[in-house]
């Protein structure tokens, strides 16, 4: 079966009554997505382990016609797999789950475009008071950030401080994090796009993680900054040391004209 | 000395039977907190203090708490060959007076709460002698007459700093007969026949968890002692340890063996530093002996056990957030499965029982499945400690056959409300549980019977509330409880129950309207259902039991004009 480009074994599950072929193993929530079939979700990312915190995706789980809810990022595909997405319950749950999103996280678009797609248009929660929020009431707390930061870029710069409604995300003591590497990859896998960060001449400003300050490395060629120097340290450590010399201190742009023009006249154009 | 053969237990045996009863005076003073919250400590140092410079012919031992903790500090003293007699509300000025009448084999007659003629240690047997006719027996004082103790047989009566006198009414015979007579398997049969069930909340069958945790792969394994006991009102767990430390390491050492297991941890809160000292003392004692360590009776089993304590979070108690604890990761619970018993401590194959669970074991191996199972009602065998608390006359430590009625325990037991007052409900597992008023006092207590009235078991707290009591105000102290317990990963856990004492605030302080109740009631629907772990799961069952049984209260508080 390479419809999916995949090696697996693929199985047969039923979902909302439909039956679907499926790749066995397969997180169930990237099944649903690649059919169409829609789940909110917002603490899942593929490369990270399941997570199960947003609790969005809760679908019904049927086994021997009882039924569990159950998210749908911890479920592995198997042969027989029965699923309802989209029952009353299911759907009076994740609405109110809506509602509490929109008075924790206020200032988020993502989140209000979102709730208001499944037809929460407003919370009778009372909503946060958003006062120099270094998320900008846009967070909900999903740890995205901190798993990208501690499983991916083995960092750990960032975690959760306190429990309970008093979590929030930062750096230890609300200081300058010296093992940021400003490689922003939070921000980047922030589903609600609460981390700001701003670069400004030679530096890189983390404003969300304590105005955390990083160098940025200058192009030699072009004089412009490029990157965080620690994150080209992290890189060029992992490349072979002959090509390092030639391009370390090169930005991407220059990168690419340098080796363009190497290895133009080796490769003939297809 | 190391005990290898059944002669070494026999003579220490002997030695410790000398320190209970060693055929002079013997006074004992209630050590446990409840007991040193009301002086305990002082009495011990003041009566320590005459005997010493009087340089008497007295033995006078701390000892842990026989249950009653509303007449603490409570001080058994044993006049050799007569019945032992506990005196109850002790002062630190009566030491002198206890000691002169001790010496002239009498006691304080203004003091005495019982006497115990002979006990029943199940693993052994005390006969202490007759005498102080006028003195009523233990059996007939009514909050002792409807109890069975079985985990608390040793409790108030021998000192638990001291292993000689666990071993001395029995204590490690069990272990020995299982370490040396028995197989692996037929001891976790033993455990299942016997149908014990977890006591640490949910009742899951503990030979069957025994059994999935043996035959998990993998070389390395552990086992685990819950003892986080975090929850209002509840005290139990740390009762047992501080009263009777060795019946917990007897029940993990059977139980390791029983794994195949060499490595056991307790994982106890911080908070409770005397049970730390105590379990730490058990287990030097234990090591000196040799009934841990290397080799233990000489079977070649090989097995320790070690303290790892938490710094009192009470989601900490949930399995996998106890696990990351232990790791030295913040205890925040994981999506399951993996169960502990593939993937536990250290990733590792571990089985986790409470306090209570482990000690359950020495007596199932040592009296037989089949006696066990006698005890309790079908599905629901032996007993259960409670800790009986709130506005009830008689508080204290109470352990009774499953499936006692609430009732039983309340009014026989606890003697009804406290200063004569109407009882009007009772809260049973704590945070996670509700309240059950008057009217359901006949249902039995026992898992499923309890969660047909929308509570649960729960490790054992039972907390009384009279006709003053607020039940809002009851549901919001819960709610209060579990919001500030949150480990705030999950969105309805973390958001939803701060958001349910925000509206819980509002209709205590009159503001409340028809749509709050709705959406309090809508909401703790959410939270129950959609939560990642079991606080959430359950933190909503007080305010929904209480809306549910006392909804008048609720209305009560609705302003009017809304
Ligand atoms: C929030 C929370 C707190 C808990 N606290 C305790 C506790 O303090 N002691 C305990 O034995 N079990 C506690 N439990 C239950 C444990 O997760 C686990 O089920 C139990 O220790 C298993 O032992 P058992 O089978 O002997 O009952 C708690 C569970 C939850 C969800
Ligand atoms: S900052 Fe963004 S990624 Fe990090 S926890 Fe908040 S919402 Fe998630
Ligand atoms: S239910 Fe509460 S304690 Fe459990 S994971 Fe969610 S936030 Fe944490
Ligand atoms: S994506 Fe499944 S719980 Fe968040
Ligand atoms: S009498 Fe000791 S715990 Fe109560």
């Amino acid at each position: 079966m390479s419809l999916f480009g995949s090696m697996n074994r693929m199985v047969t599950i039923t979902i909302n009554k439909n039956q679907y072929l499926a790749e066995e193993g397969e997180i169930f929530l990237l099944t649903a997505m690649r059919l169409n079939i829609d789940i909110p979700h917002l603490c899942y990312e593929k490369a990270l382990e399941p997570y199960g915190a947003c609790r969005l995706c809760m679908v019904d789980l049927v086994t021997c016609g009882k039924t569990t809810m159950t998210p749908a990022c911890t479920i592995k595909v198997h042969n027989g797999l029965e699923i309802l997405t989209d029952t009353p319950q299911i759907i009076k749950h994740r609405n109110l789950l809506f509602e509490l999103y929109l008075a924790e996280a206020p200032k988020s678009e993502v989140i209000r475009e979102m709730a208001a797609k499944y037809g929460v248009k407003k919370t009778r929660f009372l909503k946060k008071i958003v006062h120099e929020d270094p998320l900008l009431g846009k967070c909900i707390l999903c740890g995205l950030c901190v798993r990208v930061c501690t499983e991916i870029m083995g960092t750990c710069a960032i975690n959760f401080i306190n429990r309970g409604p008093y979590t929030v995300i930062n750096t230890p003591f609300f200081e300058q994090n010296p093992d940021c590497a400003g490689c922003a990859a939070c921000a980047q896998v922030c589903p609600t796009k609460a981390i700001v960060f701003e670069d400004r001449d030679a530096e890189r400003v983390m404003q969300s993680w304590s105005g955390t300050t990083v160098p940025l490395a200058t192009c030699s060629s072009c004089k412009k900054s490029f990157a965080p120097e620690k994150l080209m340290h992290k890189v060029l450590d992992k490349l072979d040391p002959a090509i390092i010399e030639e391009i370390k201190s090169l930005c991407p742009e220059c990168r690419r004209q340098h080796i363009t023009r190497k290895v133009i006249r080796k490769v003939p154009k297809s | 000395m190391r005990i290898q053969t059944s002669e070494d237990l026999d003579s220490i045996r002997k030695r410790g039977l000398q320190k209970i009863q060693p055929g002079r005076p013997r006074i004992g003073v209630g050590t446990s907190s409840c007991g040193i919250a009301v002086g305990g400590i002082a009495l011990y140092n003041r009566m320590h203090k005459i005997i010493q410079m009087k340089n008497l012919d007295i033995s006078l031992v701390k000892t842990g708490c026989i249950g009653f903790c509303k007449e603490e500090p409570i001080v058994s003293v044993n006049i050799p060959g007569k019945a032992l007699v506990l005196l109850r509300k002790v002062q630190e000025d009566d030491a002198e007076r206890i000691i002169s009448l001790a010496l002239e084999g009498d006691v304080p007659s203004d003091l005495v709460l019982c006497k115990i003629s002979d006990w029943d240690h199940i693993t052994g047997n005390l006969v202490y002698g007759n005498g102080f006719d006028t003195i009523p027996e233990y059996g007939e004082i009514p909050f002792f007459a409807h109890q069975k103790k079985v985990i608390l047989r040793d409790s108030g009566l021998i000192n638990p700093e001291d292993i000689d006198e666990y071993i001395g009414i029995g204590g490690y015979s069990a272990a020995y007969q299982a370490l040396t007579s028995m197989e692996p398997d037929t001891i976790i049969d033993e455990v299942k026949k016997s149908g014990l069930r977890g006591r640490g909340g949910a009742g899951f069958p503990a030979g069957l968890k025994w059994e999935i945790t043996k035959k998990a792969p993998g070389e390395e394994k552990y086992i685990v002692c819950n003892a986080d006991e975090g929850d209002p009102g509840a005290y139990m767990n740390r009762n047992e340890m501080e009263s009777d430390p060795h019946m917990l390491l007897e029940g993990m050492l059977i139980g390791a063996f029983a794994m195949g297991v060499h490595e056991g941890l307790i994982y106890i809160r911080a908070e409770y530093p005397l049970a730390i000292e105590r379990l730490m003392l058990a287990l030097d004692q234990a090591r000196t002996y040799g009934l841990l360590g290397k080799n233990i009776f000489n079977t070649g089993f090989d097995c320790d056990i070690r303290i790892a304590t938490g710094a009192g979070a009470f989601v900490c108690g949930e399995s996998t957030a106890l696990a990351a604890s232990i790791e030295g990761k913040t205890g925040r619970p994981r999506l399951r499965p993996p169960r502990l018993t593939e993937k536990g401590v250290f990733g590792k194959p571990t089985d986790l029982n409470n306090v209570e669970t482990w000690c359950n074991v020495p007596v199932i191996i040592a009296k037989g499945a089949l006696w066990y199972s006698s005890i309790g009602a079908k599905g629901n065998t032996g007993t259960k400690v409670f800790s009986l608390v709130g506005k009830v006359d008689n508080i204290g430590m109470v352990e009774v056959p499953l499936g006692t009625s609430l009732h039983s325990i309340i009014y026989d037991i606890g003697n009804g409300g406290a200063q004569g007052k109407e009882v009007k409900a009772v809260q049973t597992g704590g945070p996670s549980g509700g309240c059950i008023p008057v009217r359901l006092f006949d249902t039995p207590v026992d898992f499923e019977s309890l969660n047909q009235v929308g509570t649960m078991m729960g490790s054992g707290g039972l907390v009384v509330m009279d006709e003053d009591t607020n039940m809002v105000d009851i549901a919001r102290y819960f709610i209060n409880f579990a919001s500030g317990e949150s480990c705030g990963k999950c969105v309805p856990c973390r958001e939803g129950l701060k958001h349910m004492l925000l509206i819980l605030n509002r209709i205590i302080a009159g503001k409340g309207t028809r749509e709050d109740l709705d959406l309090l009631r809508e909401l703790a629907d959410t939270v129950q259902k959609t939560s990642l772990c079991g606080l959430g799961q359950t933190a909503p069952n007080p305010v929904l039991t209480t809306m549910q049984y006392f909804k008048e209260e609720y209305d009560a508080l609705i302003s009017s004009e809304a």
